[in-house]
């Protein structure tokens, strides 16, 4: 197999963004650089799913740009998965930008290059690429939180982000850099090779051992920021609520989906084995009282918002806690087949957590006009009875959030609460159910606003927006919800097999 | 890749299977013809066709394209009644999306003839002929990765419970009907929803299928709740939510843990209960899951002190969300906690037995009756009168003898039916005077006399008249608790007198609202001028009224039914906790191939 299609993935949408820039600058009609950017997403992820379909990057054509960019199953699933949420926020940019008057063709070429950033973060095998596969991604991303110039909301967002950003990129360069100085290598399986060989690793000097524990909490740290965990959150709400929403659901879905697939290679990967995780950094319990942490807070701050994007944002805070439930599991204790499954568990997740996610924020989108945005529950009141076709969606994806049969997010959880029981970690499995019940809370008051609620009088009210952009998203994001949903064998076999793939 | 296109060629002139297969190559047409912007047809025809190509070439691409459904609907002979059940009404709620909004009328005649059909396919159950262990089992392989199965049977335990719903949901609608009059397409769409949700939690066998149907009963009531409730629906609506679902989680956790266990010990998965059965836990283990399941079901139930939402519940609800709340749901939580509290966790339902009854006896029969005393609000009094009768029906389960488990299932069945026929009374003059205030009301037998002399009958009914359904279903539990010194320990005898003493408390405060409401000077000139009943109230509480002297009359007729299954199911269960409990997990060999659906061997 030739190495430019074992790469046509990431090749595909650079070339897709080069042209899309292209076509901004030399053609008058803009209407169209949506349905471009979706076509690229979609024919990079269907490149992702034709690989996977001829059984997976041989092993002679991966060794080419091997440890530097992986080319595993793993990834591959990442990849049609992340472009996935980057087709359909592609679509919700369609509809939402030229509605609210901010329809410049860079959007999608920012979207496009960040995208680009993150498949090679899920796919590098190596702290450099990964530094800047992360830089490549959060440089698109900035600029689209401050998408909306004129709007202070999105320039607090983006510089809030972009400086935090900026700490956290500089402390996993740190790490990286300690780690190299430790192990003397870069190569995330080199670094295991050399942790794991010997009691203590075959370190030449067990007095390096510190740098190695410190390196680990830095890399941590750095990657803990990009998935918004607590207690490095503190920029999410902002960023989340300031950017235009087509972006809020791109960070969401993808930029938390491709941080995530690198800490799962990290962690599991470089400092997976037994004997480190206990002792070079004892990973895991550090990860699961982020979890907690992470779910408890997002859970409990979310039910105090008014606002509702604030809300989503706080959603995918605590959805952040969830996936770094499945984290831990998949560490699986050191049994293969646990920790197999346990994988298997996040990258279903993932993958349910994508469609849901976004397409509650399409929902948002498709809910306010411009000048009549949704903004607080209060403008939705009533919405379900003047305009149940723009309500259902956002029902729906609502249900789904909270984790309620038979939807796509009841799946993901019982999976992941499902590794994490047999993965010996109890406990955490029962903390994050009882948080899954929190949060039926918020995700109820919306239903509550929209079927049960009249708004007072004179209040504003929301009026939906027509766009076959957004509604094509929504069909879309909900067809597979359900699908993930009622039948979730097969993808459920497929993250099985890209999980097995993680070595 | 080839077989797939051999395939997809064969079944061709099959419509079925082939729009089985096909629905995600139309599924992506449709969707192109939704893109955007598009004025022209052509366009818009040519997208359709471009995605519609490229999931077909996907489609084909992928490896051994096998479409999962087709299993689902693989056709057998006649016994699938117990699907038909559920699915009647699953898909009568989908047929009532499809009818305009304005066209109320037809709404109710469809939502009256899918429930119609359920009757009708509940009526075949009585051809049914009771036989050892399960009756009318089905299963279909659902996700074979997880050992997830669509098993769903029935037996003497469930057997009633499913006519009752049957039969009150068509109560609740119809009498509802006279006074919803706003979104009358989601109240049935909701309703019938309900239905099927309930149904299904009441046969299904698999713990996955059961959490699924659990939850999805959910839904629907905090709808009805939310939407067509009092002042305080919202608040009312959510603490029901919140309180069930932190309980169903609880349930999920000890769920997944224990078929973790099973294939960690089999290596293979399964969430049947009748394959989970077979495990045997230690006494520590067993408690822990058995919390987990007993406050899921506890709550449902609801006993003292997670009781609180009730109240709030069943006075916010629309008449005929309370109605079927009291008479269905409720009974789930009675029914879980036999088929898998005392079903999976043998050594701890009997140990935890004997404190639960007492709990049962202060805090449900005694103090709900004490709570009913006190109270102004009618419908607020009927809430607590449930609490009241629900410990009776949970002390005749925690006593576990034949006796006191029959009479604990006959009650359930009494219990929907005279407090379903309470609430159907209460929403009467509710609907009237919109007060359910007991001092705004006095004398009204004179203005409404059909109406007093209905309720007269069902408040018999409800304190247990000897010839009515109560008195029977109280009888038994009452005498089955004084007898069940094995299980209830020392104290079930004061148990037993307990409950008797709730009987006199019950008795108080029915009729004392009885007096106050119906009899008596009819003083306030608002009620001199009330309507007695309407044609269509009439025709809702008929039912009900033959119900509660059939059973009361009759009741070989009913305890016939459970009779095999609830004698098989306890002298499993009695065998089961009097073994010792294993030290750590075992395994006990799966039961002899000739009798595979038999849940304890004679």
């Amino acid at each position: 197999m030739s190495i430019w299609f074992a790469l046509s993935p990431i090749l595909v949408l650079a070339v897709g963004a080069l042209g899309l820039m292209m076509a901004d600058a030399f053609s008058k009609s803009r209407s169209d650089l949506a349905l471009g950017s979706f076509i690229t997403f979609l024919s990079a992820g269907l490149f992702a799913v034709a690989l996977w379909i001829m059984g997976g990057v041989p092993a002679e054509t991966a060794k080419l740009v091997a440890p530097w960019i992986i080319l595993d199953k793993f990834t591959l699933f990442f990849e049609a998965t992340l472009c996935l949420g980057g087709a359909i926020s592609s679509l919700l940019a369609g509809g939402y930008l030229p509605e609210h008057d901010l329809d410049r063709g860079e959007f999608y070429a920012l979207m496009l290059l960040s995208a680009i950033g993150a498949l090679l973060l899920a796919a590098a095998g190596e702290i450099l690429a990964l530094f800047i596969g992360l830089e490549t991604m959060s440089l698109g991303v900035y600029a689209m939180t401050a998408f909306r110039r004129t709007n202070p909301r999105s320039a607090e967002g983006a510089l809030k982000y972009f400086l935090l950003g900026s700490f956290a990129a500089a402390l996993l360069l740190y790490g990286g850099a300690l780690l190299y100085g430790a192990t003397g290598t870069t190569s995330l399986t080199g670094i295991r090779d050399a942790l794991t060989s010997g009691q203590f690793g075959s370190l030449r000097d067990p007095s390096r051992l510190p740098m190695v524990v410190l390196s680990m909490v830095f890399i941590l740290v750095g990657l803990a920021f990009k998935v918004s965990a607590v207690p490095f959150h503190m920029w999410t709400p902002d960023a989340y609520q300031g950017a235009p929403t087509p972006a809020t659901a791109f960070m969401s879905v993808v930029v938390k989906g491709a941080a995530l697939a690198t800490m799962m290679r990290v962690m599991l990967v470089a400092f997976g084995d037994k004997g480190s995780a206990s002792w070079a950094s004892g990973w895991p319990p550090v990860v699961a009282g982020l979890a907690i942490a992470t779910m408890v807070v997002a859970n409990l701050i979310a039910i105090r918002q008014e606002n509702v994007k604030r809300m989503l944002a706080y959603s995918s805070i605590a959805h952040a806690g969830y996936l770094l439930v499945g984290l831990v599991a998949s560490w699986g204790s050191g049994n293969p087949q646990v920790a197999a499954e346990g994988r298997a568990a996040l990258l279903f997740y993932i993958l349910q957590y994508t469609v849901t996610q976004a397409g509650a924020f399409g929902a948002l989108i498709l809910c306010g006009s411009r000048g009549r945005e949704a903004v607080s529950y209060e403008d939705l009141a009533g919405l379900g009875r003047r305009h149940p076709a723009a309500a259902l969606p956002f029902a729906v994806f609502c249900v789904s959030l909270a984790g309620i049969p038979p939807t796509a997010g009841f799946f993901g959880k019982l999976y992941i609460f499902r590794a994490a029981i047999e993965g010996g970690f109890t406990g955490l499995a029962v903390i994050g159910l009882l948080n899954s019940a929190l949060s039926v809370y918020y995700y109820l008051r919306v239903l509550v606003y929209l079927y049960m609620r009249e708004p007072a009088p004179g209040a504003p009210q929301a009026i939906p927006m027509r766009s076959g952009y957004v509604t094509a998203a929504l069909v879309l994001a909900g067809v597979l919800l359900l699908y993930f949903g009622l039948l979730p064998g097969r993808s459920l076999e497929m993250a099985l097999s890209a999980a097995k793939s993680l070595i | 890749m080839q077989p797939a296109v051999a395939q997809a060629q064969q079944s061709m002139p099959v419509i079925g299977p082939f729009l089985a297969k096909m629905w995600p190559v139309l599924a992506a047409g449709a969707a192109g013809a939704l893109v955007p912007r598009r004025d022209s047809r052509s366009e818009r025809f040519w997208f359709a066709v471009a995605a519609a190509l490229a999931v077909l070439f996907l489609t084909l691409l992928w490896p051994d394209a096998k479409v999962a459904a087709e299993e689902a609907t693989a056709t057998g002979e006649y016994p699938h009644l117990l699907s038909w059940l559920i699915a009647i009404p699953v898909f009568g709620a989908l047929a009532v999306l499809f009818v305009p909004r304005q066209a109320t009328r037809a709404v109710q005649v469809i939502t009256m003839l899918v429930m119609a059909a359920e009757i009708v396919a509940t009526c075949l159950l009585f051809k049914v002929t009771p036989k050892e262990g399960f009756w009318l089992e089905e299963t279909v392989e659902w996700i074979p990765a997880w050992g997830i199965k669509y098993h769903v049977a029935l037996d003497g335990i469930s057997y009633w419970l499913i006519v009752l719903t049957s039969i009150l949901t068509p109560v609740a609608v119809f009498v509802s009907f006279g006074s919803i009059k706003t979104r009358l397409k989601d109240f049935c769409f909701a309703f019938l929803l309900l239905q099927g949700a309930m149904v299904g939690s009441l046969v299904a066998l698999d713990l996955f299928l059961f959490y699924v149907m659990w939850e999805a009963m959910l839904i629907p009531m905090y709808v009805l709740i939310g939407v067509w409730g009092g002042v305080d629906r919202i608040k009312a609506s959510i603490k029901f939510f919140i309180y069930t679902m932190a309980g169903s989680m609880l349930m999920l956790a000890a769920i997944l843990w224990i078929v973790f266990k099973y294939r960690a010990l089999s290596g293979t998965m399964s969430f049947d209960l009748v394959d989970l059965q077979r495990l045997g836990l230690p006494l520590v283990t067993q408690k822990w899951l058995f919390a987990g399941f007993a406050i899921a079901f506890l709550i449902k139930v609801p006993m003292f002190p997670v009781h609180t939402w009730l109240p709030d519940a069943h006075t916010q609800a629309p008449t005929g969300g309370s109605i079927i709340l009291a008479a269905v749901m409720l009974k789930l939580g009675c029914y879980g906690y036999i088929r898998f509290g005392m079903g999976l966790f043998p050594h701890a339902a009997h140990e935890a037995g004997a404190t639960l009854a007492g709990v049962a006896v202060v805090g449900g029969i005694i103090y709900g009756a004490l709570c009913a005393l006190k109270q102004n609000d009618i419908k607020r009094l009927v809430a607590y009168s449930s609490v009241s009768h629900l410990g009776y029906v949970m002390l005749g389960i925690f006593a576990g003898n034949p006796a006191s488990m029959e009479g604990a299932i006959l009650q359930m069945v009494n219990h929907g039916i005279s407090t379903g026929a309470l609430f159907l009374l209460v929403g009467v003059i509710y609907d009237r005077r919109h007060t359910r205030d007991v001092a705004e009301y006095g004398g009204i037998a004179k203005a409404m006399p059909w109406f007093a002399a209905v309720w007269v009958i069902v408040t018999f009914s409800s304190i247990g008249l000897p010839g009515t359904n109560g008195f029977i279903g109280e009888w038994l539990v009452i005498s089955g608790a004084f007898m069940s010194k094995g299980t209830l320990g020392q104290w079930g005898r004061s148990q037993a007198i307990g409950a008797a003493i709730g009987v006199i408390l019950g008795a108080a405060y029915m009729l004392t609202v009885t007096q106050k409401v119906f009899f008596g000077p009819l003083d306030n000139p608002k009620n001199k001028r009330l309507p007695d009943l309407t044609r269509r109230e009439a025709i809702a509480l008929a039912p009900l009224i033959v119900l509660v002297f059939a059973i009361g009359l009759f009741p070989r007729v009913f305890t016939e039914r459970m009779h095999g299954s609830v004698a098989a199911f306890l002298q499993d269960h009695t065998m089961r906790y009097s073994a010792t409990p294993p030290e750590k997990p075992v395994l006990a060999p799966p039961p002899a191939p000739a009798a595979p659906a038999a849940k304890a061997g004679e």
